[in-house]
């Protein structure tokens, strides 16, 4: 099984990600994570997908057939060493009065991680990072009682010099840049 | 234009649109969503829509009593007639069919022809009514998810709340029907905005491009000249034209291509009638039961040039095993296609035209007689063990083959034939000897039983100077014989012939060949088919006998209006060639 990472160009419209997942479940392909925001350029829409398959053709099948769709601009699809990638987790942790004190230098300094939130009686950290280490992170906070544990999908920009959006047909999208 | 005064705008309370203009002046008047819909069809050279009304589409059809000189409405009997006979409009006319119906069970009704038309690359327009704005998403009276419910089968759908979208939507809807490769479009038009009034007057621009959507037609050059090397080098090539150059419109480009190049033309089930089956260069139809010698060299070609076809399964039998041994040159408007079952060695994106025009001056003037022959060997044995025997009966039941010859024969081959699905399906195919361009109308991806009848209906009204004959099976006849009524009403001239077998032919057969003979629920118990035609108000006859079959056939394509002509045929008959689902296509079976 190889990881791949699509990202998907759009015009920002209703249903659209119904269309696309539509794809994904017609080919049987589970989606591992799905990240939507709009782009540096108005109205434009990134969909970055994250999907395991054992197959490369059958990736690039998928790739043609989500380019079909009318609002797609651009697909492409990735290799893990493509991309520059990222994702946020955020750890809810339970820091009850004379329980084991947080180790704040450790978990900034070794794990690069923040306290974002101060409750009355946990913390919320925030880290990001690749799944690696995300969950070796996990692995140093399994000493506290972690309340609740949360992972966005993977954002990922190409590696390549100009930057995707140079592919995108021209247009009168306005950026926000 | 008419003023608008009758326009109740309960949401504002403003109960005239003459309330919001200051009276002393001309009134401006604005148009309601459902008027700027039917400009809209008028500005976009829409003559002709299928329907059927309801609550939910009123002020649409309200708006349609206004423009009745200007479109003709067809009323069917049932949405998914409305759908099929749009598709064969639509293939006739070689641009979007439009439907018209009523929201929740209206939409649903349509679905059918929606997804057949997705597949077969049918351009539709289909325009849904749909609740009131404030209702959606609430479980209203016939609220159906018709957005989700198509999104899987149309090229494109949207939906309008608003009245001045009317006009942007639509041009965008025939753009994106009629472009690149064809497809159905649906519109779900909420009934808010069909009664709102625009708030800005009303204006049609043709659509020419969408930012995300760019159809490829004209081919990069070096696709072309790497398909015109292989081509060139070639020795044992042959042609795969596909329902791609009937959608393109490039009959005469096959044809100086096929000619210059010497090269063989087989067809798809959906290419027939592309090149006239008496063309030299004519080798028949690939496919489950297509020819004999078509499907075989198919393993022993060298070049094939595949034209506007998707290598079907239908069409490929085993994909891992077909055509390993040749170069792939697939012709293709859909980018998507390329690669998808059959890996191509050039593949060229563009429309079938523009690349036909591209690649005949950069072919080699060639003749491949040795190689075409080979073809004529399969097709004396196909002739000798199929053929004959099925043409020559002289006793037991009449046979489809025989229907199917006749008919040919007697319409000179220029007939448009509608079918339906099953075993008459094949038999049409492989009898009737087109020679027309744009002749054959069937539901080739999806297989719809109920198929023929309103496409045939729709095909009379898309080509009322062509002959329409449809072939239907007992089986599929009874899914929309609803649609007689239709066809009656607006006096069009359709043919149809049952082939009546009173079996679901085609299932009988698999059971017959693939399940011991376990006849598992195919016995028709059929009703008296004239009967109800002439209830229907629609004339014809039953022919059980084969002394009779010219005459009947000679007296239904006399007569003056539409016809039924029922033929008692051979209840066990099997359609040979055959390629068993699933093995190679070398492996056809003549018995
Ligand atoms: C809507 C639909 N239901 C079921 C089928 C499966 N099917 C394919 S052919 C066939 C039999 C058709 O019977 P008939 O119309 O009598 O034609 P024949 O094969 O006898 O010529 C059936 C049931 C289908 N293609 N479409």
């Amino acid at each position: 099984m190889t990881t791949y990472t699509i990202c998907i160009f759009t015009e920002n419209t209703i249903g659209l990600l119904n269309r696309i997942t539509i794809i994904f479940t017609r080919r049987r392909v589970n989606i591992e994570s799905l990240t939507v925001s709009e782009t540096e350029r108005k109205g434009v829409s990134r969909f970055t997908i994250v999907i395991k398959h054992e197959s490369r053709e059958e990736v690039e099948k998928l790739v043609r057939q989500i380019r079909k769709i009318v609002e797609v601009m651009a697909v492409f699809g990735y290799l893990n060493d493509e991309i520059v990638y990222n994702e946020i987790a955020l750890f809810k942790i339970s820091t009850p009065l004379g329980g084991k004190s947080l180790d704040v230098e450790t978990i900034n300094k070794q794990y690069k991680a923040w306290v974002v939130y101060w409750g009355l009686d946990y913390v919320v950290i925030e880290k990001t990072g690749n799944n690696e280490e995300i969950f070796d992170f996990f692995g140093y906070l399994k000493q506290y009682e972690i309340l609740e544990f949360v992972r966005s999908g993977r954002v990922a920009v190409g590696k390549t010099e100009k930057g995707l959006v140079e592919y995108l047909p021209e247009a009168d999208w306005a950026y926000y840049l | 234009m008419e003023t608008i005064a009758s326009v109740v705008l309960d949401s504002t309370g403003v109960n005239s649109i003459n309330e919001l203009v200051p009276q002393e002046t001309a009134p401006v008047t604005f148009l309601s969503g459902a008027q700027a819909l039917m400009e809209s069809l008028v500005a976009e050279g829409v003559d002709t829509i299928f329907g059927y009304p309801g609550g939910a589409i009123m002020p649409v059809y309200d708006a349609l009593y206004d423009f009745q000189d200007r479109i003709n409405h067809i009323l069917v009997r049932h949405e998914q007639g409305a759908g099929h006979a749009a598709q064969g409009y639509a293939r006739m006319q070689g641009r979007a069919g439009v439907c018209l119906v009523t929201s929740g069970p209206g939409a649903t009704n349509l679905v059918t022809a929606i997804a057949d038309a997705l597949i077969d690359s049918t351009p539709l327009v289909c325009i849904v009514g749909q609740v009131g704005r404030k209702l959606l998403g609430t479980d209203a009276f016939q609220e159906a998810d018709v957005m989700g419910v198509t999104m899987p089968i149309t090229k494109w759908n949207y939906q309008i709340t608003d009245a001045n979208e009317v006009a942007t939507v639509l041009s965008k809807a025939f753009y994106i029907a009629q472009s690149g490769r064809p497809g159905p479009v649906l519109i779900d038009m909420t009934k808010s905005a069909q009664i709102e009034l625009m708030t800005k007057p009303f204006r049609y621009e043709q659509c020419q491009s969408i930012v995300s959507y760019r159809p490829r037609l004209v081919p990069k050059t070096e696709q072309v000249e790497a398909a015109a090397r292989l081509i060139n080098n070639a020795k044992r090539p042959y042609i795969l034209a596909g329902h791609g150059v009937q959608l393109a419109k490039a009959e005469n480009e096959l044809r100086q291509f096929a000619e210059k190049a010497g090269i063989p033309v087989a067809t798809t089930l959906l290419g027939q009638s592309t090149i006239p089956v008496d063309h030299p260069l004519y080798v028949g139809w690939l496919g489950m039961h297509g020819n004999y010698g078509t499907n075989v060299l198919t393993d022993q070609a060298d070049v094939v040039v595949a034209i506007g076809m998707r290598f079907d399964d239908r069409v490929t039998g085993d994909a891992s095993k077909f055509i390993k041994q040749a170069k792939v040159i697939h012709i293709e408007i859909d980018p998507s296609e390329i690669d998808k079952i059959i890996k191509a060695d050039a593949p060229v994106v563009g429309d079938a035209k523009e690349v036909l025009k591209a690649l005949l001056p950069l072919i080699n003037a060639n003749d491949f007689t040795v190689w075409r022959n080979e073809f004529r060997k399969y097709d004396a044995i196909e002739h000798e063990q199929i053929t004959v025997p099925e043409l020559s009966s002289t006793e037991g039941k009449i046979r489809m083959a025989e229907v199917i010859d006749m008919l040919s024969t007697k319409t000179n081959g220029e007939a448009v034939l509608v079918t339906d699905v099953g075993q008459h399906q094949m038999m049409a195919s492989r009898y009737y000897q087109f020679r027309r361009p744009n002749s054959l109308v069937t539901s080739g991806g999806m297989g719809t039983m109920g198929f023929a009848l309103p496409a045939a209906f729709g095909a009379q009204v898309g080509a009322p100077d062509r002959q329409v004959v449809a072939i239907i099976g007992d089986g599929c006849f009874q899914m929309t014989l609803q649609e007689l009524g239709t066809i009656v009403q607006n006096k069009q001239p359709v043919k149809a012939i049952i082939l009546n077998n009173n079996f679901l032919g085609m299932v009988r057969q698999w059971q017959q060949l693939f399940h011991q003979r376990r006849y598992s629920f195919v016995e028709l118990q059929n009703p008296d088919f004239i009967t109800i035609a002439r209830g229907f108000g629609m004339d014809g006859q039953t022919c059980d006998a084969r002394e009779n079959l010219s005459d009947a056939l000679d007296t239904m394509l006399a007569h003056d209006g539409p016809y039924l002509l029922e033929v008692v045929v051979e209840k066990e008959e099997n359609v040979f060639p055959m390629v068993p689902a699933g093995a190679s296509v070398s492996q056809i079976r003549l018995s």
